[in-house]
């Protein structure tokens, strides 16, 4: 499984990396500082990274089976 | 014949006035369920109705051409001057970075000792008395004295402060800016007085606030003296009444859901995702406004350069279409956390995550200490409309 961040869409609101602290980090300003990458997810962190994508109100975060071909 | 307008439904429903707790929900439900669009026609402008979630979401997300020319839909023509609100694009962009770190989650969390200390001796100041108005005794000093330091300043200002800060945001929302003036006359005073000691004695501006805002530069300009000003006041509005609010109807509903009190009495880890579920159930900024800035199709909807939308806030958070049950409170809620209550887009709340944080700490605190309380029996609670907020709620406990 993948993890792609959308840099444009992400607004800092903090929600992602609140809930997937394994996998996500913040940055000075309260963004996540992953934004704008897409990378494989090790299996014990998809969890996470789907509650990632369900707590982003801006729909910046998707989760996919293989890795996204526009990211 | 339904009146209509650009094909929307004219909707008369006023979303100004004071009525029993809750009402302005039960009037957001039935204009949300009516039609997905709706104009309406109670304020001098107008406003078109954006109310459900996906509608509401994609909203903010239109920040290139609906500005905060207009920030509520319900007083579009409130002229007061608020930064960053007032900007929109990069020069939002700009002056948002060089808040941010204040306000980022790492910055709050230095906050927490503080916040839980004032807290504390807040609650422990009250707890003997067996009774309070929690709105006017609590739910208002606790973020006042919180503001102040955030900004640097004395705590033992907030008496003072807080008469100021209540008289001039009450005249705002009760659409009266010539009472409003006197107050923003004796803050503005303050607040020159801070920034000018600031400007003789800097402190690190990267823990005080006031002395980064003297320093910041944006394109090697430095801030005006007004807008300095402008951004402290701003955070002053943006930050009391809606933390008092928050907590206001937090309590009332704790006060009377025993088996949900019971809940974060019996597991205080509950209470992060009890503050979101909160948020979401009571937003107390029901809704935003925007002006549009060129002619466009919204799904459907036909809008003109000027027009005012209406971001349906709580209408959005409480959308059976995205939240099941929705006007149920449940801590367990998978996606409780997708609320719109601090907005969205480059405009959503800077003060969002001190504002969890102060609600967290006061759940903490107060049931450690006052777990079991009451609202006075024979009480009727009211709302005011605009902007929810609960004038009084008194509460009572065993000593």
């Amino acid at each position: 499984m993948f993890i792609a961040i959308d840099e444009s869409k992400c607004m800092g609101h903090g929600r992602c990396y609140a809930v997937a602290p394994d996998l996500l980090t913040d940055d000075d300003e309260g963004f996540v500082a992953e934004r704008g990458r897409c990378w494989e997810l090790p299996a014990d962190l998809v969890g996470q990274a789907q509650d990632a994508a369900d707590a982003c109100p801006e729909g910046a975060i998707r989760v996919t089976e293989a890795a996204p071909a526009d990211a | 014949m339904t009146e209509t307008r650009r094909g929307c439904p004219v909707s008369h429903t006023d979303y100004t006035g004071h009525a029993p707790i809750l009402s302005h929900y039960g009037l957001l439900d039935a204009d949300r369920e009516e039609a997905r669009f709706l104009y309406n026609d109670t304020t001098e402008r107008g406003f078109f109705m954006l109310q459900r979630y996906d509608d509401v979401q994609e909203g903010f997300q239109q920040h290139e051409t609906w500005t905060t020319a207009v920030r509520s839909a319900l007083r579009p023509g409130l002229g007061e001057p608020l930064l960053p609100q007032d900007l929109n694009g990069q020069p939002h962009v700009k002056l948002r970075r060089i808040l941010n770190q204040f306000f980022a989650p790492a910055a709050v969390r230095r906050m927490e000792p503080m916040a839980k200390q004032r807290c504390i001796e807040l609650i422990e100041e009250m707890k003997g008395a067996g009774s309070c108005d929690f709105v006017k005794e609590f739910a208002i000093r606790y973020p006042t004295d919180m503001f102040l330091a955030l900004l640097g300043l004395p705590v033992s200002d907030g008496e003072q402060f807080l008469e100021w800060s209540d008289d001039y945001f009450g005249a705002l929302l009760a659409g009266d800016p010539g009472r409003a003036e006197a107050a923003k006359t004796s803050i503005m005073k303050y607040f020159d007085e801070a920034v000018n000691e600031r400007r003789a004695n800097p402190r690190d501006p990267k823990e005080d606030m006031v002395s980064r805002l003297v320093q910041a530069r944006i394109d090697d300009e430095a801030l005006t003296h007004d807008e300095i000003l402008t951004i402290c006041l701003t955070l002053m509005l943006a930050g009391l009444d809606t933390t008092r609010s928050a907590l206001g109807y937090i309590y009332a509903h704790l006060a009377q859901h025993d088996a949900d009190r019971q809940a974060i009495i019996d597991d205080p880890t509950l209470i992060p995702k009890a503050v979101e579920e909160f948020l979401r159930l009571y937003p107390l900024v029901f809704q935003a406004g925007r002006e549009v800035q060129e002619p466009q199709d919204f799904n459907g909807l036909e809008l003109e350069k000027g027009d005012v939308v209406w971001l349906g806030i709580a209408q959005a958070n409480r959308d059976p279409r995205k939240f099941e049950d929705p006007d149920r409170f449940d801590v367990a809620r998978h996606n409780a956390n997708q609320h719109l209550a601090f907005g969205g887009g480059p405009h959503r709340c800077l003060g969002m995550h001190l504002a969890r944080l102060e609600l967290k700490v006061v759940l903490e605190e107060w049931h450690q200490r006052i777990p079991e309380y009451r609202i006075k029996e024979g009480t009727e609670l009211m709302e005011r409309g605009v902007q929810l907020s609960m004038s009084s709620l008194p509460l009572e406990w065993d000593v």
